[in-house]
């Protein structure tokens, strides 16, 4: 790629894609294993050794 | 944020990194109902007069005004529902019109051949539009060893995202079940436009 093209590129995106910056939502989508283990106050299935157990084998 | 991905941050160029962030935040919307903590960031955001910002300022708009109940409904009718949801967000699905079909295998030989593996809690065939959307932003930040230069992302993006995605937002912005996730179709069909433009200038 030119360098031409690279800066087409960018500006072309700071352009398109700046005008709308979402770095805030970004930033919690990265949950840990951890988290979403220690989670089992919710309604519903629990998350267990046995659920798993039972996800792992219908695993396709 | 890993300490790997804090460091590539001075490596990578903020436009890239701008596409990363709506990657990142198009799969935490469609991976499972937003929590309330994704929602709360959700009512920040606003954007311009663009079509993706319009889009953002009304999903931000809904998410102020819906109760996280009713998006939780709203999620499970479009995507879980009773035998099916109303809409199939698969590649599988959309290119061949069954789930499970080559496109997922073509999928899984390209996440061995990048180093990407499914988590071990997900049960999801993996050519989900949200598993799709944190690979781009994975490949993007470098998230599975080292950052995809964009020739790379542009062959996954061509491979396994631009030739249904487009159609999958427009069917989510339409869909009968949508009030939240119909700006979130916006922006999705928005930001498929731009990517594509975007690669089209070169790589």
């Amino acid at each position: 790629m030119s360098e031409q093209e690279r800066a087409n590129r960018r500006d072309f995106l700071k352009l398109a894609a700046a005008g709308a910056p979402v770095a805030a939502v970004a930033a919690v989508t990265v949950t840990t294993e951890a988290e979403a283990a220690a989670d089992q106050s919710r309604e519903g299935l629990r998350d267990t050794e046995m659920t798993r157990k039972f996800y792992e084998t219908a695993r396709f | 944020m890993t300490l790997a991905e804090k460091t590539a941050e001075f490596e990578i160029a903020a436009e890239e990194l701008l596409r990363a962030d709506l990657y990142d935040m198009l799969g935490a919307l469609l991976a499972r109902p937003p929590t309330p903590e994704l929602l709360a960031m959700v009512k920040g955001l606003s954007g311009d007069a663009s079509s993706l910002g319009q889009g953002i300022s009304a999903m931000a708009r809904l998410a102020s005004q819906l109760k996280p109940v009713a998006i939780e409904a709203e999620f499970n009718t479009l995507f879980i529902g009773l035998t099916r949801g109303e809409l199939l967000p698969y590649a599988s699905y959309y290119m061949t019109g069954f789930l499970h079909e080559k496109p997922l295998a073509v999928l899984r030989t390209e996440m061995a051949r990048l180093q990407i593996e499914r988590a071990p809690n997900v049960f999801e065939p993996e050519d989900n539009v949200a598993s799709l959307c944190e690979m781009m932003a994975g490949l993007i930040r470098g998230r599975f060893g080292r950052i995809a230069d964009l020739s790379t992302q542009r062959d996954f993006f061509s491979a396994h995202v631009a030739p249904w995605a487009g159609h999958f937002f427009s069917d989510l912005e339409a869909a009968k079940a949508s009030v939240f996730f119909a700006p979130v179709g916006t922006i999705g069909k928005a930001f498929m436009e731009i990517e594509r433009e975007a690669f089209r200038m070169g790589v």
